[in-house]
C-alpha cells in the first residue's frame, strides 16, 4: 500500500481510527487526497469496511486488481490443455477401430475441453484472488473487530510528525476511536 | 406466535431498511445457536433416512442389482431417475445467486446463501447415484482420467464420462463460489465466536480484514466466478439430457431435450427453495430476513419457469406426434395411456396445473399452503424424470423386451436415503454456518436506505425548490 | 511423450475421418452370420449349445421369469396378429414364427461410444467385443442397445449356478463371469482365437469352415452359416452376395425384390453383421 511514498520520512506509526458511518471515512479520505492533511498521501490509506463501498474508488483511485486475467488465462489453458490431453489419450487407444466413427472425436472433445476450461478458470481466479487479496497469510497491522459488525475504519502509516494532523482531521469527522501501534 | 402473524401479513417491503447492523450480526449469529426443537427432529429424521440407504448400499454390494428388480429392458429406472432429479435441484441456487447477481434483483441476498448450499449438496446427493448404481461400484474411479500403466483410458465419447467431467466441475465451482462467498461472514463469525468455532472461522476466512483491496479483489473474482457459473449450470444439465438424447432409444432421442432439462432444473429447484425458505424461516425465527415479499418473488419465479418448462414439455410432446416415428409415438402414447399413466397424469397435475395456484396472493402467503404446493411441485418433478426413464425402457424397439417394471424395495430405499442424506448435510451446514448472508443484506439495507433518502430529496427539492439535507447522519445505523 | 502428440499429427487424417468416409477400419476380417428362418425350427439347440459353451449360468425360474436371465441368445416367438386369441385350430398353424436373436455384431454398434470405460469396443476381426474386467456395470450399453442382447449379471451367478460337481463341466476356454458385468454373445470368440491361432502354428492363413460357432454346430437343420465377410470365396459371402445385401448401408439396393435377406434395424444405421433370410410359407 505504502510503495509510492517518496519521502525519505520513514513511516514509524500505523494509526486506525473508527468511524460510525461511510460518509465520515469517505471525507476523511477526501481530505487526505486534497492535501489538507500535510504529508499523507491517499497511497497510505486502507480504508477497512463491513460492506463493500466500490464508490471509495473514487477517492482511493483506480487500484490494479488482477483477477480477471487470471480467470482469462486459466480457462484458456484449461481448454487447450483438455483438448491436446484427450486427442493425445484417443490416439493411443489400444483398439483403434471404433466401429466407423474418428478416432479423435471434435465435437465430444470440444464438450470436455469446455467443462474443463470452466473448472481450470474457477481455480485459477480463486488462486487470483487469494493473491491479490493477500489472504492466507499472516495477517498484520491494525484492526478491530466492530468493522465486521458496522463500523469504518481507516488505516494510514505515519511518521511521528504526521500523527497530530491527522488525528485532528479524524477528530474533525467524529472519528469514534483512535488505535495506534508502531512499525518495527 | 402473534408477532410472527402479524409480520406475515405486514410485510410489504423486501426487508426494514431501519434494521440495525449490529442486529443483523446478533440475528445470524444466535440462529447458530439455538434453533428450534424442529430442527433436531428433521435432522434426526434425516439421518434415520440416511442409514436405510447404507443398509439397501451394503445389501446391494453383497448381493449385486438384481433385488433392485432391474431386468434386461429396466437397466437403470429409478437411480437415473433420482440422479437427474437432483442434478435438476441443483440448478436454482445457480440462478439465484449468479443470474440474479448479475442482474443486480437485490432481493436475493438474504436467501441465496442456503440456495447456494442447496446446490452444493443436492451436487453432492446427485453424485452418489452415477456411483451406486454400477454393478461393480468398487471400480467406479476407472471412469476419471488418470494416466496407468497399461495406457488405458476412458472413452471419452461416452455422455458419462462427460457426466463426471461436467459434475466435477460444477461441484468444485459451487462449492468455491458458496465459500468465497461466505468468506466475509466468516470473518463475522470468527470475531465474535469462541471454542471450536473460533479455530474453524478464522482458519475459514483466511485472515478477512475488510481491506479496501481485498473487497476490490473479492468483487471480481464473485462476478467472474458468477460468469463462470451461469454457462457452467447450463451445460450441466444439458449434459445430464444428452445421456438420454444421445442414446438412440424412442422417447429419450429427442433433440429438444436440453433446453427441457434445463428448465425442468430450474423450476424443482425453485420449488425446493420455496420449501427450504419456509423450514429455515420457522426453524431460525428468520422472519425478519426471509420475508413475505421476497417469497412473494420467488413463487412468482417459479410459476414463469412452470409455465416456460409446460411449454417446452407440450413442444416435446408435439414433435414427438409430428415426427411420425412410430417406436416414439408409441412410446408417448404408453405414458398417457399404459401402465405408468397414473404418475404421468400426476406428474402433468403437479407440474403445470398446480402451479396456476401460485397466481393466488393468499395461497403465496399462506405458509402451510405454500410449503404443501412446494413440495407436491418437486413430486411432480420427481415423476417427471421417472415418465421420462422407465417407460421407454418398458418399451424401446424390440418387441420382445417389451415390459411392465416396478422398482424394488432397494431402489426405493436408495431413493428415500439420497432425502436423507441432502436433509443430513444441508441441516448441519445451516447450523454450522451463517445461512443468511449477513454482510449481503448490511448492503441490502445500506443501498436501500440511500435510495430512499435520495429519493426523498428529490421530491423535496420538486416540491419546494430547496435541496434538502444530502446524506442523513444515521445511514449505517450503530 | 513425443509418441502421444506424435500419433496425432502422423495419422490425423486417419483419426478424423467419420462413418461417411469410410471411417478408421483396417479390418483382418469381417465375421458375419447368416440365419435361414426357413430352415428354422425353433427347437431351442443353439441357445442350449451357447449356455454349454460360453459358461452361461441358469438362474432359475423366479428370475428368469423377472428377466434377469443371461441367455445370449434366444429363439424368439413371434405369432401373426390377427390369429391372436382366434379359436380356430388353424390359428397355430398359420401364427408362429421364430426369430433366433443374438447380439449383432454392429459394425456401428449404439453400445461402444456410450460405454464410459471402453468395455465395449470394436476388434480389428470386425467382433464388437466384451472386455468383462474392464467393464464397470453402469449398463448404459444395455439401455442403448435397441435389440436389447446384453444381459446383465444382477447376482453373483457364478456361486449358484454351478453346484459342486458342475462346474466341472465349465468351458475353461472362456470366463466365468463375476456380479456386475454386462456379457453378450461374442460369436464363439474363444473359437475364433482358437482356429487362428492352429492355423498361423501350421503356417496358413485362416479358411473358411476352421471356425464354427456352438449354435451353428449344434442347429439339427443347419440354419445357421458363419464366416469372413471379407474373404470373397467363403460360403457367407457368397450368402451375403446372393441375397444383394451388404455392409454399411441403412436402405439395401436390391434389384430383386423377391430376395427373402434382410438385417434387423437397418433403418437406425446400426449395420448389424447378421444376415436373416425371411420365412417362406404357403397363404
Amino acid at each position: 500500500m505504502s510503495g509510492s511514498t517518496t519521502t525519505s520520512i520513514r513511516k514509524t506509526k500505523r494509526v486506525l481510527g473508527l468511524f460510525s458511518d461511510f460518509d465520515q471515512a469517505f471525507n476523511v479520505i477526501t481530505d487526505i487526497k486534497h492535501y489538507k492533511v500535510p504529508g499523507i498521501s491517499v497511497d497510505d490509506v486502507t480504508l477497512k469496511s463491513p460492506i463493500e463501498h466500490p464508490e471509495i474508488e473514487e477517492v482511493l483511485g483506480e487500484r490494479k486488481c488482477h483477477v480477471p486475467k487470471f480467470s482469462f488465462v486459466g480457462g484458456l489453458v484449461g481448454f487447450c490443455f483438455t483438448f491436446l490431453f484427450l486427442a493425445s489419450a484417443q490416439a493411443n487407444f489400444l483398439a483403434q477401430p471404433q466401429g466407423g466413427k474418428p478416432v479423435i472425436t471434435i465435437p465430444s472433445n470440444i464438450v470436455l475441453a469446455y467443462e474443463m476450461l470452466i473448472l481450470f478458470g474457477v481455480l485459477s481466479t480463486l488462486t487470483g484472488f487469494v493473491l491479490g487479496a493477500r489472504l492466507m497469510r499472516k495477517p498484520k497491522g491494525l484492526y478491530d473487530t466492530a468493522i465486521t459488525v458496522d463500523q469504518i475504519g481507516i488505516v494510514v502509516e505515519v511518521s511521528d510528525d504526521e500523527i497530530q494532523p491527522l488525528k485532528a482531521a479524524f477528530k474533525m469527522h467524529n472519528v469514534l476511536e483512535v488505535h495506534e501501534e508502531s512499525l518495527t | 406466535m402473534s408477532e410472527q402473524e402479524h409480520l406475515t401479513h405486514e410485510q410489504t417491503r423486501d426487508i426494514d431498511e431501519n434494521i440495525a447492523w449490529a442486529k443483523i450480526n446478533k440475528d445470524v449469529l444466535k440462529s447458530m445457536e439455538n434453533p428450534r426443537a424442529g430442527y433436531w427432529v428433521a435432522l434426526v429424521g434425516c439421518m434415520l433416512l440416511f442409514s436405510v440407504m447404507i443398509f439397501a448400499e451394503v445389501w446391494q454390494y453383497n448381493y449385486g442389482m438384481g433385488d433392485a428388480l432391474l431386468n434386461t429392458s429396466h437397466m437403470w429406472d429409478l437411480y437415473i431417475s433420482t440422479f437427474v432429479f437432483w442434478i435438476g435441484m441443483s440448478h436454482s441456487g445457480t440462478l439465484l445467486s449468479a443470474i440474479l447477481h448479475l442482474v443486480h434483483a437485490d432481493w436475493r441476498k438474504p436467501i441465496y446463501r442456503f440456495a447456494e448450499a442447496m446446490t452444493t449438496f443436492s451436487l453432492m446427493t446427485a453424485g452418489i447415484f452415477p456411483v451406486i448404481h454400477l454393478g461393480r461400484v468398487w471400480n467406479f474411479y476407472w471412469v476419471m482420467p488418470y494416466m496407468s500403466d497399461r495406457g488405458i483410458w476412458p472413452n471419452f465419447r461416452s455422455p458419462l464420462i462427460w457426466d463426471a467431467f461436467a459434475i466435477t466441475s460444477y461441484l468444485t465451482s459451487s462449492v468455491l463460489f458458496l465459500y468465497i462467498g461466505m468468506i466475509p461472514d466468516l470473518a463475522i463469525c470468527r470475531d465474535s465466536a469462541t471454542g471450536w468455532r473460533k479455530t474453524l472461522y478464522t482458519f475459514m476466512s483466511l485472515g478477512w480484514r475488510g481491506d479496501d483491496a481485498q473487497w476490490r479483489n473479492f468483487r471480481f473474482t464473485y462476478l467472474m466466478i458468477a460468469c463462470f457459473l451461469i454457462p457452467l449450470a447450463v451445460s450441466v444439465h444439458s449434459i445430464v439430457a444428452m445421456d438420454f438424447a444421445m442414446a438412440l432409444m424412442p422417447g429419450w432421442h429427442v433433440t429438444s431435450f436440453p433446453p427441457y432439462f434445463v428448465a425442468g432444473a430450474l423450476y424443482s429447484g425453485c420449488a425446493a427453495i420455496i420449501s427450504l425458505f419456509i423450514a429455515l424461516r420457522y426453524f431460525f425465527k428468520f422472519e425478519e430476513y426471509m420475508t413475505m415479499p421476497i417469497l412473494d418473488k420467488v413463487c412468482k419465479l417459479t410459476f414463469v419457469i412452470a409455465m416456460f418448462w409446460t411449454y417446452l414439455n407440450l413442444i416435446e410432446f408435439a414433435s414427438v406426434w409430428y415426427g411420425h416415428d412410430v417406436p416414439a409415438k408409441e412410446v408417448l402414447l404408453a405414458k398417457a395411456f399404459g401402465p405408468y399413466s397414473p404418475f404421468f397424469w400426476s406428474m402433468v397435475v403437479f407440474g403445470s396445473v398446480l402451479p396456476f395456484s401460485l397466481l393466488s396472493k393468499c395461497v403465496r402467503r399462506n405458509m402451510k399452503i405454500m410449503m404443501t404446493v412446494s413440495l407436491l411441485l418437486n413430486v411432480g418433478m420427481f415423476l417427471e424424470r421417472w415418465m421420462i426413464v422407465t417407460p421407454t425402457l418398458s418399451l424401446g424397439y424390440h418387441p420382445q423386451a417389451f415390459n411392465v417394471m416396478w422398482p424394488g424395495w432397494v431402489e426405493w430405499a436408495m431413493v428415500g436415503g439420497s432425502f436423507g442424506w441432502f436433509g443430513m448435510l444441508f441441516l448441519i451446514f445451516v447450523k454450522v454456518f451463517p445461512c443468511v448472508s449477513m454482510y449481503e443484506v448490511k448492503e441490502m439495507v445500506y443501498h436501500r436506505k440511500r435510495h430512499a433518502e435520495a429519493d426523498e430529496d428529490a421530491m423535496i427539492v420538486l416540491h419546494t425548490g430547496v435541496p434538502g439535507p444530502k446524506k442523513s447522519q444515521e445511514t449505517g445505523g450503530a | 511423450m513425443p509418441s502421444l502428440l506424435g500419433n496425432i499429427f502422423k495419422s490425423w487424417s486417419d483419426y478424423s475421418k467419420g462413418n461417411e468416409e469410410g471411417g478408421f477400419h483396417k479390418y483382418e476380417h469381417m465375421y458375419a452370420m447368416a440365419i435361414d428362418l426357413n430352415k428354422c425350427t425353433g427347437c431351442n439347440a443353439c441357445s442350449t449349445a451357447c449356455y454349454a459353451e460360453n459358461n452361461l449360468a441358469w438362474v432359475g425360474e423366479e428370475r428368469f421369469g423377472a428377466r434377469q436371465a443371461m441367455n445370449w441368445m434366444r429363439v424368439e416367438r413371434y405369432f401373426d396378429e390377427p390369429n391372436i386369441g382366434n379359436e380356430t385350430s388353424d390359428s397355430l398353424d398359420h401364427g408362429a414364427s421364430f426369430l433366433p436373436m443374438m447380439c449383432q455384431h454392429c459394425s456401428a454398434a449404439p453400445c461402444e461410444p456410450v460405454c464410459p470405460v471402453a468395455a465395449t469396443y470394436h476388434t480389428v476381426d470386425g467382433l464388437n467385443a466384451q472386455i468383462y474386467n474392464r467393464c464397470i456395470g453402469s449398463r448404459y450399453c444395455a439401455n442403448n442397445c435397441p435389440i436389447r442382447v446384453r444381459n446383465f449379471n444382477f447376482y453373483d451367478n457364478a456361486q449358484t449356478a454351478w453346484p459342486a460337481p458342475m462346474d466341472q463341466g465349465l468351458n475353461p476356454d472362456i470366463t466365468v463371469r463375476s456380479k456386475g458385468v454386462m456379457e453378450k454373445c461374442t460369436f464363439c470368440i474363444q473359437r475364433i482365437r482358437g482356429a487362428s491361432d492352429t492355423a498361423k502354428r501350421e503356417g496358413r492363413e485362416i479358411q473358411d469352415g476352421d471356425i464354427q460357432t456352438a449354435c451353428q454346430q449344434t442347429c439339427p437343420t443347419s440354419a445357421i452359416t458363419f464366416g469372413d465377410l471379407l474373404d470373397e470365396t467363403s460360403k457367407i459371402s457368397k450368402a451375403w452376395k446372393r441375397q444383394q445385401v451388404e455392409l454399411g448401408v441403412y436402405k439395401q439396393n436390391k434389384e430383386n425384390p423377391e430376395m427373402r435377406g434382410y438385417r434387423v434395424y437397418e433403418e437406425l444405421n446400426i449395420d448389424t453383421k447378421v444376415l436373416y433370410l425371411e420365412r417362406v410359407r404357403e397363404v
